[in-house]
């Protein structure tokens, strides 16, 4: 494709680390000391997106979730690789909808659970068309 | 051992990755400015609906069965490819996945053991899906031709293969062979395939098989039709391609998504065709000398398209190669004008950037000024500025600023993977 970059999965930043862009290192005079120590600096990605192709972003919509601090207007980072177990926050399909929930799996009973008490707990008919999109694995919220 | 991972409808499965309501139901993608069905579900192939037909024609039909419509969306589609062949380079060495389209991905599995192909490209096809969305089916075999068969046969008995299809066995592949149509075979287009029939008797893969090398060489389009003999004796012949490889050449056409008759509204166009075509050449690193633009006309009554290459097309040789955007635009707006007959009512243009070479290797002439290293500075902002803004934020005023030529995408939906302010909504 065009030859553009691909980045393996596990996202090394947004930046490869050279030696080139330590600017003490070029300095003219002494080498400063910190350069035996120079590293990477902090970057989100590492930590937020742990399997960049199977990685999606999704906006909240709603209360649904406002209970595990999930607010209306977030953004929620979702992994497909991830299996759901119970307790995890997943977006799930039912029925043709989109929703995104607590996932509890019982002995042989599904529920999705909302964290409000607006809302009621749905409980999963083992007829309905229900699948697990994605897990949801953190939430950008603004402060 | 070869392989090829081919994803299934790719455009409506991508369509369908946000819209859980339409998993079952028919589901159907159109071409540039809506023109016509480029792809197509299942369920939309069952209801009869045919590619590259006009979608106006099939209005009704589409009514009927209330099958889904969507303008196509090629920055949802594009992402969506680079996630399914980063999940392959993830799961293979990257030297092993040959990306053959935006749909479709060659594997080279002679690492592992013989008895592992199809726990392996099981595997393969459930990680795929699981992680991007995609369902994709996958064809094993010791050859390239072979493996593109057994994907066919995958896809065509998607219940009992669970899409996935392992010919290693040479009686196997013996008995596929002689129930496969020559025309279906990877290589072997429409015009072939009725020669193959009509003159030589050859209905089947496996009777196309026997033929020798010598008679492939002079009725099978020489060396091609040996590999093709070679692969379907199961000897591979043609080997993964190197990914790395340079385009020769670069086009950028559109329809436009209503009719030009002004000389300005052509003129911005082309222009912006240009920038596009150039974009695409410095993000190879490399620099064009030849360039071509031609125009597409509506005809005389009761003829929808005319092309003549006399009238509407026009090429020029620049003096030294070049991916300046405003360089190229400059050599190209005097193409434009002796291309422009007034009352004339155009409907598609385009530009092809060929005789490419590697920027660095870009042969200097003695009468012409150097190549400036301001204009290559200015391209690199612009670039960076763009792709970083995912959009045209800056371009050359020349390429129109209110595009009303630009493509219709009607039914077009959200860049859900690639913009922020059209992130799904989950509720």
């Amino acid at each position: 494709m065009d030859g553009e970059v691909f980045y393996g999965a596990a996202y090394k930043g947004s930046k490869q680390f050279r030696q080139q862009e330590v600017r003490t290192a070029d300095a003219t005079g002494f080498g400063a000391a910190a350069d035996d120590y120079a590293e990477r600096g902090i970057d989100l990605n590492e930590q937020l997106v742990r399997n960049k192709p199977a990685t999606f972003f999704m906006r909240v919509r709603g209360d649904a979730m406002i209970g595990a601090g999930i607010h209306d207007g977030d953004v929620v980072i979702v992994d497909r690789s991830i299996k759901a177990s119970s307790g995890k926050v997943i977006i799930a399909t039912l029925n043709g909808e989109m929703l995104i929930r607590r996932f509890e799996k019982g002995f042989n009973k599904i529920r999705l659970i909302p964290d409000t008490s607006k809302l009621a707990p749905i409980e999963v008919d083992p007829y309905a068309d229900f699948s697990v999109w994605g897990v949801v694995t953190y939430v950008i919220h603004a402060v | 051992m070869k392989a090829i991972i081919d994803c299934n409808s790719f455009y409506c499965s991508c369509e369908r990755l946000y819209r859980p309501d339409l998993w079952n139901q028919p589901v159907v993608v159109l071409s540039n400015n809506d023109g016509c069905i480029i792809a197509r579900s299942d369920e939309a192939k069952t209801i009869g609906l045919s590619m590259a037909a006009p979608y106006y024609q099939q209005r009704d039909l589409i009514a009927k069965n209330k099958v889904a419509v969507f303008s196509s969306n090629y920055h949802l589609y594009g992402d969506l490819s680079m996630r399914v062949m980063d999940t392959l380079r993830t799961i293979l060495p990257p030297q092993c996945v040959e990306v053959y389209s935006v749909d479709e991905a060659f594997l080279d599995l002679s690492h592992l053991p013989p008895s592992s192909f199809h726990p392996f490209a099981a595997a393969l096809r459930q990680t795929v899906e699981m992680w991007t969305g995609i369902k994709v089916s996958v064809g094993v075999a010791p050859t390239k031709v072979l493996a593109k068969m057994a994907n066919r046969l995958a896809k065509k008995n998607k219940a009992a293969s669970d899409c996935v299809w392992v010919l290693d066995h040479p009686e196997h592949i013996e008995e596929a062979l002689s129930q496969f149509d020559v025309g279906d075979l990877w290589g072997i287009g429409r015009r072939y395939a009725d020669k193959l029939r009509d003159q030589f008797g050859i209905t089947t893969a496996h009777q196309l098989k026997q033929m020798p090398e010598a008679w492939a060489r002079k009725h099978l389009g020489g060396v091609v039709g040996v590999r093709m003999i070679r692969e379907l004796n199961g000897t591979p012949s043609i080997p993964l391609k190197d990914p790395l490889e340079q385009k020769k050449m670069i086009a950028t056409t559109r329809m436009f998504g209503k009719p030009v008759y002004r000389l300005e509204e052509l003129r911005e166009a082309v222009a912006s065709f240009v920038s596009r075509a150039a974009e695409k050449l410095r993000r190879q690193g490399c620099a064009a000398s030849h360039l071509d633009v031609f125009v597409v006309t509506n005809g005389q009554a009761g003829e929808q398209y005319r092309y003549d290459p006399r009238a509407d097309h026009r090429y020029l040789q620049m003096p030294r190669a070049s991916s300046l955007t405003h360089e190229l635009i400059g050599y190209a707006m005097p193409l434009v004008d002796d291309l422009f007959r007034d009352g004339q009512k155009y409907l598609k243009a385009g530009v092809t950037l060929s005789m490419i070479v590697p920027d660095s290797e870009v042969q200097q002439n003695l009468f012409t000024p150097q190549q400036n290293v301001k204009g290559k500075a200015l391209m690199e902002a612009v670039d960076n500025l763009n792709f970083s803004m995912r959009g045209d934020v800056v371009k050359y005023v020349s390429s129109g600023l209110t595009r009303n030529w630009k493509m219709r995408q009607e039914m077009r939906s959200q860049r859900f993977t690639t913009r922020w302010e059209e992130l799904f909504e989950i509720k």
